[in-house]
């Protein structure tokens, strides 16, 4: 997301996500929705548990010899006749495409959904050096027309009603489109049509690439994947290097828990597995093969402390199940990657400081961990995180302190028993039945959005005496 | 610019600096693939009519429309009826050799406009005129190289006479296949695409093989469920029972 939106404080993002009715609505029937979705999809799936299992350990494994896997990928990719870059950050992936277009005269490019070139702002880069950036994921098609960003990794319009649609469609395409999801879906049909057929360069990104084989994997529902790797005469896909697997076995592993994981279906509508440009008994295809391969932060994480979010399959089923994200929904993360994994994504691509405030938008209630296809442990990497904004002393120092106090009282138990008779004699004026419904100074930040519940009357080790126990 | 040795080397660097999370392995793949396909080839003559029961039930659930033809004979009078029923003049297919069928032979005479891809490497300006010819085509008539009864899929593998575009651009796809094609599990296709890749210059004359699950679909607008946004709106299976 542009850094004009990271202005506002998250808190005040997230109280502005809260008062949009709309959004509110929206955001309960999606997540609710692919809950549901995913959650019948896996109980008539008796091997599913097995099998994420499995896929966990094949992204580890694969992690434990990385270097050798992206070597082969390579390898067969330059024996397809294909190129591979090697980008060590976002900015050089970039600089690859632009150069790439330039050379080749490329005045249009069709791209198909990919949080990796989101993740690179792309668009934005193509738009400045004359290249017209196309998104044809239907949704990503309206967020570009309306000049917003993705608020779901794989329902990036989830915020918007057929309403709003239809009055962007018919502002920006000419014309007046009925508000049916129909109507407006043949809409988007017919001009993307013509973009595909005219785009000279097509923009993908990768949910896999198979290190033996040399082949990109691609997962879409619309067939958009399809369009643009078959079309245009140059195909660029972009990935991060962690989504290297090694085999087609291990493929066959992901694809049978990455459809039912994101929207409950056995498989997505098309999985197209690309090999290169074009073969000469072909007849059609790109001319050009180039695949990028993106560190961009994710090489320090090897042996980092954010190790197991590499591998993280980009499938949304956190988001959905995230009490914080089912509240303040995409946007208000304010990057491109939200949800529970997007915190952590977000701390690897740009570093702990860049989520000082959201690697506390979690309850850390686990149900992340639960639905995660490969199982990540996502609570305790945001534990950490926390730690580390701490001793790195990237929190503010009133919070610092702060829990530092509290920290030195809990090791204490004879400070503890002190505090706790001190805050029992404070919180008087303040304690109706058992609760703490507003404080003064900054404890009243706490009781702005609930309530706190008093210090008891007496301590448990104190009634714990009374009885006359040991 | 980074260059491919100093991008390993960062890797290698924080490799060395760490044993991983947990001992891990990749998935066992066959040794001899050809050998691991020929056994799954074996079980299928037996076990082909319950995938075959599976298919449908898996297709159908995922809106597509299942027909069964006596024999390859009876298949372009099938077609005839989709595309008669859509009102559809122009039909795009695989190569008769690809598809086992000449569709252009039978049908052209009916009426129908009927562009068949042909097993020879496409000569210049042949590429421009096969695109156009796909654009405007209302039917897409290709072979399968496998159906799956586990989830309803259908496997295509580009190349020669089999172009990519004919089971995408128009707005009905019909996939022709037969008993040989029939697997049951995501596993079995795993062990056919190890055994197809074992020496893929032999094997693919393409570049691409897709997986196709039902018609090309979109729930982005308020989670409608709405086909044929890019692909096709209408996909048909059509099970040769005799070939």
């Amino acid at each position: 997301m542009s850094e004009s939106s990271l202005g506002t404080p998250f808190a005040a993002r997230a109280r502005g996500a809260l008062k949009d009715v709309y959004l509110q609505e929206a955001l309960g029937i999606a997540t609710t929705k692919f809950i549901g979705l995913r959650r019948e999809s896996f109980e008539d799936f008796p091997q599913g548990d097995a099998l994420r299992d499995r896929a966990r350990a094949i992204k580890e494994a694969t992690l434990q010899q990385l270097d050798r896997h992206l070597e082969r990928l390579a390898d067969n990719i330059e024996r397809l006749g294909g190129h591979v870059h090697w980008a060590a950050t976002g900015a050089e992936a970039r600089d690859i495409i632009l150069r790439l277009c330039r050379d080749k005269g490329v005045r249009m490019a069709v791209k198909s959904k990919s949080m990796a070139t989101e993740e690179i702002e792309l668009n934005e880069a193509l738009e400045h050096a004359g290249v017209k950036p196309v998104e044809t994921d239907l949704g990503e098609y309206i967020i570009q027309l309306a000049h917003e960003k993705p608020s779901h990794i794989i329902a990036p319009a989830i915020h918007k009603t057929k309403g709003q649609v239809a009055d962007l469609f018919s502002k920006e395409l000419g014309g007046h489109f009925e508000a049916d999801p129909e109507v407006l879906t043949k809409v988007a049909r017919v001009e993307l049509r013509q973009k595909f057929l005219e785009a000279d360069l097509g923009i993908t990104g990768a949910n896999f690439a198979v290190a033996e084989t040399g082949t990109v994997v691609l997962v879409t529902n619309e067939g958009n994947g399809r369009m643009v790797t078959s079309l245009p005469r140059i195909h660029v896909a972009v990935m991060g290097m962690e989504k290297v697997i090694p085999s087609m076995t291990d493929l066959m592993v992901f694809l049978a828990i990455l459809a039912r994981s994101a929207t409950g279906q056995k498989l997505s509508s098309y999985t197209t597995l690309v090999r290169g440009p074009r073969q000469p008994g072909e007849m059609e295809g790109p001319e050009e093969f180039h695949l990028i391969l993106m560190d961009n932060g994710r090489t320090r994480q090897i042996a980092g402390t954010l190790r197991e979010a590499l591998y993280c399959l980009r499938c949304g089923a956190c988001l959905n199940v995230c009490p914080v994200y089912r509240q303040i929904g995409g946007h208000a993360y304010g990057h491109t990657y939200p949800g529970p994994i997007g915190i952590l994504l977000t701390a690897m691509l740009k570093g702990d400081a860049s989520v000082k405030e959201l690697a506390h938008a979690s309850s850390l209630c686990g149900a992340c961990k639960d639905v995660c296809p490969v199982r990540i442990d996502i609570p305790r990497m945001l534990v950490e995180l926390r730690e580390r904004l701490d001793t790195e002393k990237i929190a503010p120092w009133t919070e610092r302190l702060l829990f530092g106090m509290a920290r030195q009282m809990m090791m204490r138990p004879s400070w503890f028993r002190l505090g706790a008779s001190v805050a029992r004699l404070a919180q008087k004026p303040f304690a109706r039945n058992g609760r703490l419904r507003a404080l003064p100074l900054f404890f009243g930040k706490w009781t702005a959005t609930r309530d706190l519940p008093a210090v008891a009357e007496k301590t448990f080790s104190e009634r714990w005496r009374e009885l006359g126990r040991p | 610019m980074t260059t491919r040795a100093a991008f390993l080397e960062d890797i290698r660097r924080e490799m060395a600096r760490t044993r991983g999370l947990f001992e891990a392995s990749t998935s066992p793949r066959p040794a001899a693939p050809q050998e691991a396909a020929e056994v799954v080839r074996r079980q299928m003559l037996e076990r082909w009519p319950q995938a075959l029961e599976r298919f449908r039930e898996e297709f159908e659930r995922v809106a597509g429309v299942f027909h069964r033809a006596p024999s390859l004979e009876a298949v372009p009078a099938l077609i005839g009826e989709i595309a008669r029923e859509r009102q559809a003049k122009r039909i795009l297919s695989w190569s008769p050799e690809a598809l086992g069928v000449d569709l252009g032979a039978r049908l052209g005479g009916e009426g129908f406009v009927v562009t068949s891809a042909h097993d020879v490497d496409p000569a210049e300006g042949e590429r421009a005129r096969h695109r156009e010819e796909a654009a405007a085509a209302e039917i897409g008539v290709t072979g399968a190289d496998w159906a799956l009864g586990e989830t309803g899929t259908l496997i295509l593998v580009s190349g020669r006479g089999r172009p990519r575009s004919t089971s995408l651009l128009p707005a009905t796809h019909v996939a022709v296949f037969g008993a040989p094609q029939l697997l049951e599990s995501l596993e079995q296709v795993g062990i056919m695409l190890e055994a197809l890749h074992a020496d893929p210059s032999a094997t693919m004359s393409g570049a691409v093989i897709n997986f196709i699950t039902g018609p090309s679909r979109t729930a982005d607008i308020e989670l409608t469920l709405t086909r044929g946004v890019h692909g096709p709106k209408d996909i048909h299976a059509v099970f040769v029972e005799a070939r």
